[in-house]
C-alpha cells in the first residue's frame, strides 16, 4: 500500500490523471471483481491405456495386458507424461526406461499404438474411445514389463568398431591435431550421426526378429556406413569386408520399416542400400577433398 | 570429531598394513585394523581393473553369431539378372526364338531360385526348425529349379517354346472356340 501511495504522489506531481484512475481502481480492488469469475470445471477426459506387464519375479506368471485410467487433464500430453503419471499416483511397479524426455537419449523406445517410437516425443491420442496399447520393443527378450534387454543390439554395436580408425598412428599422434575434413565431405554423415540407438529401426524389422542373431539390423549398419564413408577413416576396407557374408548385410530385403518408424525421421534404409552399392562396387568412396592428415604434419 | 576418527582410522591402516606385510605377530589392537586394510586393497585392486567395472548386466547372453562367406558376388549377380530381365521378357514375347526363350527360361528360373533361397534361408532358420529342415529345404529347392528349368527347355526344345506357350493360354477362347492350350505355362 505505501508503494502505492508513493506512486500516487509521484502521479500528482505529473498530473497524469488516467492513470491514476487506475490505479484507484487497482486499489479498490475492481479488476479483481471483474476477473473472480466461477471457474468452469471441466468434464475429466479418461484415457484407457493398456500396458504390457511381466515380472520374472513371479515364477509362471504369463505376460498380460494391465488397463490404466488416466486423466488427460491432469497429464503432459505425451505416453511417457502419462506412464510417469501412473508410476507415481496409480502403479509404483510399472517399469520402463525413461531418461531426457525430449528424444534425445532413446531410452523410451517401445511399441505404442502399434508403432515403435519414443514415448516422451509421441502425443497421446486424444481419442478417447480407443485404449493405447503399449508394449516393449517387439521382439526383444524382456527384462520386466517395457524393458527390453538390448544386449545383444549392443553387442553388435560394438562388433562394427564405431570409432575413427587411421592407418598411419605413429606419425599421428592422438589429440595433436585436428584431422581436416572439407565441409561437402562432412555433409555426408548428416542424417547418419543423428542416430540415438533407440533401436526402434531394428526392433521394427522382419528381418531382424528372424535372424537377429546375425544380421546386425539397420540401426547399426547406418553407424557402420557413418563409419565406412566418413573421409577421415581409413579403415573402409576392412569395414567392408567385415560385412559381406550373406548375414551381416545381406538379410535387408528392402521392407523399409526401418525408415518409416525412425522417430528421429532417419533413412536406414538408404544406409544399407549404399552399403551394398559400396560391397558391390557399384559406387566407391571418394578420395577425402581435403588431406585430412595435413595438421600432423 | 568425524575427522579425527577418519584421521585415526587412516593411521591404523597404514599400521595395519605395515604390519601384516612384515608378517609379524597380530596384536589385538590390529586385529580390528586388519579388516580395514583389507578393505582398502580390495578398492586399490577395483580401480586397477577399471574394466571390471563396466561389466555388463543381461538376463541373456549376447548371440552374435560370426556368419561366413562371401555374399557380394551373388548379390551383384542378382541385380543383374533382375535387370536383364527387363529386357529379356519383352524381348522373347516380341521376337519369339529358341535363343531368346532359352534366356528366358535360365533368367527366370534363377530369379525365382534366388528369391526362393532368400524365404527359405529367413524361415527355416536352424535356430527354430532344427539343424535338419533348413538342409532338406534348400535340396527340395534345388531339385524344384532343375526340373523347372528342364521343363521349360523341354519345351523350348520339343514344343512351341514359352512364349509362344504363354500366347496361347491368353487366346483362349470360351469352349468350343477352337485353339487349345496345351501347355498352361508356369510363369
Amino acid at each position: 500500500m505505501a508503494l502505492v501511495n508513493e506512486a500516487r504522489i509521484a502521479l500528482n506531481r505529473i498530473g497524469v490523471i488516467s492513470v491514476r484512475q487506475q490505479l484507484r481502481s487497482l486499489t479498490s480492488g475492481k479488476h479483481l471483481d471483474q476477473q473472480a469469475q466461477p471457474q468452469e470445471v471441466k468434464a475429466p477426459q479418461i484415457k484407457t491405456f493398456q500396458i504390457y506387464r511381466w515380472n520374472p519375479d513371479n515364477a509362471g506368471e504369463k505376460p498380460y495386458m494391465q488397463t490404466y485410467e488416466v486423466n488427460l487433464r491432469e497429464c503432459g500430453p505425451m505416453v511417457l507424461d502419462a506412464l510417469i503419471k501412473i508410476k507415481n499416483e496409480v502403479d509404483p511397479t510399472l517399469t520402463f526406461r525413461r531418461s531426457c524426455r525430449e528424444g534425445i537419449c532413446g531410452s523410451c523406445a517401445m511399441n505404442i499404438g502399434g508403432t515403435n517410437t519414443l514415448a516422451c516425443i509421441s502425443k497421446i491420442d486424444t481419442n478417447l474411445s480407443k485404449p493405447l496399447k503399449v508394449y516393449p520393443l517387439p521382439h526383444m527378450y524382456v527384462v520386466r514389463d517395457l524393458v527390453p534387454d538390448l544386449n545383444n543390439f549392443y553387442e553388435q554395436y560394438r562388433s562394427i568398431q564405431p570409432w575413427l580408425q587411421r592407418k598411419n598412428e605413429v606419425s599421428e599422434s592422438k589429440g595433436k591435431a585436428q584431422y581436416l575434413q572439407s565441409v561437402e565431405d562432412r555433409s555426408k554423415l548428416d542424417g547418419l550421426y543423428e542416430c540415438i540407438l533407440c533401436a526402434c529401426c531394428s526392433t521394427s524389422c522382419p528381418s531382424y526378429w528372424w535372424n537377429g542373431d546375425k544380421y546386425l539390423g539397420p540401426a547399426v549398419l547406418m553407424q557402420a556406413y557413418r563409419w565406412i564413408i566418413d573421409s577421415r577413416d581409413e579403415s573402409t576396407t576392412e569395414r567392408l569386408s567385415k560385412l559381406k557374408d550373406p548375414f551381416s548385410v545381406y538379410r535387408c530385403h528392402t521392407i523399409m520399416n526401418c525408415t518409416r518408424t525412425c522417430p528421429k525421421n532417419l533413412n536406414p534404409g538408404r544406409a544399407i542400400a549404399e552399403i551394398k552399392k559400396l560391397l558391390s562396387g557399384m559406387a566407391s568412396k571418394p578420395a577425402p577433398k581435403l588431406d585430412t592428415a595435413a595438421l600432423h604434419k | 570429531m568425524a575427522l579425527s576418527l577418519l584421521r585415526n582410522a587412516g593411521k591404523l591402516n597404514v599400521v595395519g598394513l605395515t604390519k601384516t606385510a612384515t608378517a609379524l605377530s597380530i596384536p589385538m589392537k590390529t586385529l580390528t585394523t586388519k579388516s580395514l586394510s583389507a578393505e582398502s586393497s580390495k578398492t586399490i585392486s577395483l580401480i586397477k581393473n577399471a574394466q571390471g567395472m563396466t561389466r555388463k548386466f543381461s538376463l541373456t547372453s549376447a548371440k552374435m553369431a560370426a556368419a561366413k562367406g562371401n555374399h557380394v558376388p551373388l548379390w551383384t549377380a542378382e541385380r543383374l539378372i533382375s535387370l536383364g530381365l527387363l529386357g529379356v521378357v519383352p524381348a522373347a514375347f516380341i521376337y519369339p526364338s529358341q535363343t531368346l526363350d532359352a534366356l528366358l527360361a535360365v533368367s527366370v528360373v534363377l530369379h525365382s531360385h534366388w528369391g526362393v533361397e532368400a524365404i527359405i534361408t529367413d524361415y527355416a532358420r536352424p535356430q527354430v526348425v532344427g539343424p535338419l529342415l533348413p538342409k532338406v529345404a534348400h535340396g527340395a529347392l534345388i531339385l524344384l529349379s532343375i526340373a523347372t528349368l528342364g521343363g521349360l527347355f523341354y519345351i523350348i526344345q520339343n514344343d512351341v517354346g514359352i512364349a509362344k506357350s504363354v500366347k496361347q493360354v491368353w487366346s483362349i477362347k470360351a469352349a468350343g472356340s477352337g485353339v487349345a492350350a496345351e501347355e498352361p505355362c508356369k510363369e
